[in-house]
């Protein structure tokens, strides 16, 4: 956010979340200012018995024990002057630490230092290319609806919504908004990423703002959301990760978070309220498809925790070791491996087709007026009910776009087919004991997998055609044995251990965990009923939990931070 | 906040003419709403407007005043906030394509429709939503038989939404001393009964019409209970809904009742009649003969078991003689009763 627009959305939030929670007490008595600030102070307090001695956990520290102390005697004008307060001690943090100068060069430098640090840890690669710059567009390729999000950006607010797989998404989606000429959006990024020297660099760069998942009180919560409303009313596009933390299990997240779309719709109510000039609001989801996940080992470990709650904050995975960054840069240019960003068909607030003109069409394609959804008796209002309810069906909408348009690459679909074989073919044992199969056992011969992939390919390219999935363009008319081979190469070469791996006229799984992962992303598509002909019923793997049972949802207690340490030599790269 | 209702500030909007219809208009109007009432036939609404009469759907009955009979869908629909639609399902489709030129987002459409679309397996309001750009759809259905209704008998209904604001003003629009409305947010469970009911509705008009008594009835709608929450369950229905108006309800009104023409129509074919024959002569429509045909191919589809709708379905449309499926039904291996409490958890 701009200077100027920061300290004056600061100030707004706060003076609206004040007003909001004086006229909720005053309204229906349910909450007061009193349990509000309590509650802070409780959660705050609990949140610091585990946080660390550094310099800002003692000033947080001090804060919180001032509200406290003043909480004890306070009257009704003290307690609306410490919400207040609390307020904007809060809105200041998450609009974060802002030096306009960054600003004003993020735009430009990020993208060329991305490139530059691709450069640097591929040198052969420059070699060979020199002197014409090798650019990241090689590896990225952006499809979809890029006209239509270009005009629309023009038009109104967007809201970004890709799937959430990597932590690199944030920086392939800088680079890509960058790439199609599209201003930087605001991103509400997790302290993790902050704390993960590589990420953040980029992190304070694409406008982010800071969301700290530990911070569990309700005024925080409140917060946030109200940052993130003032921000699209601002006219801020806002980038949003509707799975809420990246896909554990490598398939297309099967719950959405919906706070910020809902954050969207109450902008949009208010930017009718006051007549404001380009009051439309766009949703567009987008799908990121990588043949090669870098930190597919630790998020599938995760997924597959027996014991405990998953880490719904990992600050110590692959993305923050600066060795594993660089060979996954070389092992993607190297491999020849894709990055697919995909631009789905943009919707209105409501779950309704937005064309290029920015309007709204229903499925008969007749223009929708989408002011109508929020007004009663001729006057736009706010309904909470009303609301969850629109951004719900639109958070539906947005599910069926990143099914629609996830893209499928050779490593996903020979992963999926060799894996669902093997499902079969021990069919007696549980996913944990099918998992822990020795490799060797694994091995079948290749020209029944190649079959199988065959029968698959089919069925995927009668889907593609339906536009209920895509592929890898580059796959789109490969044979089997080629698909096979293209994805025993790259899923053999990069990862410590070979995820499939040949060996003489058989194919097996070098590490089933990593197949099972890459197979997750072609999962809920219904492949399974081709890979074996006529094969009896296999129940189809629930993503949404783990396997087991418990389901796939945030932890609501904390875990225990680890930092990671700094690596060396990043100050050098990005100089 | 959104519960909180004024009175409807525009007319209420009921479209089709039929029984159920005409009746729904007749207990709006006798709120003291005005009514706008769509039907097609010139003829029926020159004869409501005139004689407050609507011989063909609701025979002698006086309807109340405020009734507006029109022939014109447009101009009806966009007069009106809040819209009941209760044409027959297989109309549905085209009124809310040609209602989709006019609603705005604004709108309420309550379907009353109950049924579901051959081909698609969709729903009323599923079908409202794909041909119009509303969201704020309900559905209202319960144990509601149009003749006792207009009688001034009391009864009771559920309406069911997502939107707690749709709930709100359809009940504050319709409910009245003979008519007690609940509310429901299960959309799904709430317009799948409705539709549900008269599939066994036709099992029981057989079993009536082969001269059995009230024990064979009894265990028809028990399990039929049984296999209608099985199938809601599977489209992601509650199956607790089924334990309200719009399933238990609904189901008993339904079978008790021999004014319920899908009942007439199992009384018939227990008789040895063809089915044409009797839907040449019924003079209304019979939801539950279609119903059957949707609801057994995708219950095929889901993998849902149910074997009296099957046995309905072979009686309507395979020409299978109607003891013969009932010794089939009875000869099922034996199994434990797992009644709709191990749906409900």
């Amino acid at each position: 956010m701009r200077a100027e627009d920061r300290e004056r959305a600061i100030a707004e939030v706060a003076c609206r979340l004040v007003a909001d929670k004086v006229a909720a007490v005053a309204g229906d008595g349910l909450e007061s200012l009193e349990a509000l600030l309590l509650d802070a102070v409780y959660e705050e307090r609990l949140r610091l018995e585990q946080a660390g001695r550094d310099a800002r956990a003692a000033e947080d520290r001090r804060f919180i024990e001032g509200v406290r102390q003043r909480l004890v005697h306070a009257g009704p004008e003290e307690l609306k002057a410490l919400l207040h307060e609390v307020v904007e001690h809060y809105a200041r943090e998450i609009a974060g630490n802002f030096d306009p100068r960054v600003y004003q060069l993020a735009t430009r430098v990020v993208p060329g230092l991305l490139a530059l640090l691709l450069n640097a840890l591929s040198p052969q690669r420059l070699l060979e290319r020199f002197p014409e710059l090798p650019s990241l567009s090689t590896n990225v390729n952006v499809r979809g609806e890029v006209e239509v999000l270009r005009r629309l950006a023009e038009r109104g607010t967007v809201i970004l919504c890709p799937t959430h797989l990597s932590n690199l998404d944030s920086p392939v989606i800088g680079w890509t908004l960058y790439h199609v000429g599209l201003p930087p959006f605001l991103y509400g990024a997790g302290l993790n990423l902050f704390s993960n020297p590589l990420i953040s660099f980029f992190m304070h760069n694409l406008g982010a703002y800071k969301v700290d998942r530990k911070k569990k009180a309700r005024l925080y919560k409140d917060t946030l959301k109200e940052y993130c409303t003032v921000s699209l009313e601002y006219g801020y596009h806002n980038l949003f990760f509707p799975g809420g933390t990246r896909s554990r299990s490598g398939g297309v997240e099967p719950h959405l978070k919906l706070g910020l779309l809902g954050c969207g719709l109450r902008a949009f109510v208010n930017n009718l309220r006051r007549h404001a000039e380009r009051p439309d609001i766009y949703v567009v989801p987008a799908t990121i498809s990588y043949g090669l996940v870098l930190e597919a080992e630790t998020l599938i470990d995760d997924y597959l925790k027996e014991t405990g709650r998953a880490r719904y904050i990992i600050e110590d995975d692959e993305s923050s070791r600066l060795s594993r960054v660089a060979s996954f840069f070389r092992g993607i240019v190297n491999l020849d491996s894709r990055i697919y960003v995909t631009f789905s068909q943009p919707l209105d607030l409501f779950g309704n087709r937005v064309e290029a003109d920015g309007r709204s069409y229903d499925r008969r394609g007749r223009p929708i007026d989408t002011r109508r959804y929020v007004m009663r008796g001729g006057e736009p209002v706010h309904d909470p009910q009303r609301d969850a309810e629109y951004t719900r069906e639109l958070g539906e909408q947005v599910r069926a776009a990143f099914v629609r348009d996830n893209v499928l690459q050779a490593t996903h679909l020979a992963a999926f087919t060799l894996f669902e074989m093997l499902w079969r073919r021990f069919s007696e044992r549980d996913l944990y004991h099918l998992l822990r199969t020795p490799p060797e056992l694994t091995l079948l011969a290749v020209h029944e997998v190649r079959a199988a992939l065959d029968r698959v390919l089919a069925r995927v390219r009668e889907l593609v055609a339906q536009s209920r999935l895509r592929l890898d363009p580059r796959i789109h008319d490969a044979t089997a044995e080629a698909v096979l081979a293209e994805a025993v190469r790259v899923l053999g070469t990069y990862h410590p251990r070979a995820v499939l791996r040949r060996v003489g006229d058989r194919v097996g799984a070098g590490d089933l965990n990593l197949l099972f992962y890459y197979h997750n992303r072609a999962a809920g598509y219904g492949l399974e009923r081709a890979v074996v002909p006529e094969a009896r019923a296999v129940p189809a793997f629930d993503l949404s939990r783990r396997p087991s049972g418990e389901p796939l949802l945030p932890p609501s207690e904390p875990p225990p931070q680890i930092r990671p340490p700094v690596p060396a030599g990043l100050e050098e790269l990005v100089a | 906040m959104s519960a909180a209702v004024q009175d409807e500030p525009t007319p209420v909007a009921v479209l089709g003419g039929g029984a159920w219809g005409t009746t729904i208009a007749h207990l709006l109007a006798g709120r003291g709403r005005r009514v706008l009432l769509w039907l097609r036939d010139p003829e029926i609404a020159e004869e409501i407007r005139r004689q407050r009469t609507n011989r063909r759907y609701t025979g002698e009955t006086r309807l109340a005043r405020g009734i507006e009979p029109h022939t014109e869908l447009a101009e009806v629909a966009s007069a009106a906030e809040l819209l009941f639609l209760a044409v027959p399902l297989a109309g549905v489709r085209e009124v809310a394509y040609r209602l989709g030129e006019v609603l705005t987002g604004e709108q309420i459409v309550i379907s009353c429709a109950k049924g579901l679309e051959r081909g698609t397996h969709r729903r009323a309001s599923e079908i409202v939503k794909e041909e119009t750009c509303i969201k704020k759809v309900g559905v209202l259905s319960g144990p509601n038989l149009a003749r006792e209704i207009l009688a001034g008998q009391p009864c009771a209904t559920v309406v069911a939404s997502r939107f707690q604001e749709v709930t709100a003003r359809a009940t504050a629009a319709i409910m009245g001393p003979g008519f007690r409305v609940y509310a429901s947010s299960d959309v799904i469970g709430v317009e799948l009964a409705g539709a549900l009911k008269n599939i066994i509705a036709l099992a029981a008009g057989i079993s009536t019409g082969l001269g059995f008594g009230a024990n064979s009835l009894a265990a028809l709608i028990t399990r039929g209970l049984v296999e209608m929450t099985r199938y809601v369950t599977a489209c992601g229905g509650d199956a607790r809904t089924l334990t309200g108006l719009a399933g238990v309800g609904d189901l008993i009104a339904t079978c008790s009742s021999e004014l319920s023409r899908n009942h007439q129509v199992g009384r018939r074919l227990a008789r040895g009649e063809s089915l044409d024959a009797i839907l040449a002569t019924l003079g209304h429509v019979a939801e539950g003969v279609g119903t059957t045909q949707a609801i057994v191919e995708h219950a095929r589809e889901l993998g849902c078991e149910m074997p009296i709708a099957q046995g309905v379905y072979a009686v309507l449309f395979e020409g299978a003689a109607p003891l013969d499926v009932l010794r089939e039904l009875m000869a099922r291996p034996p199994r434990r009763e797992i009644g709709i409490g191990a749906a409900l958890g």
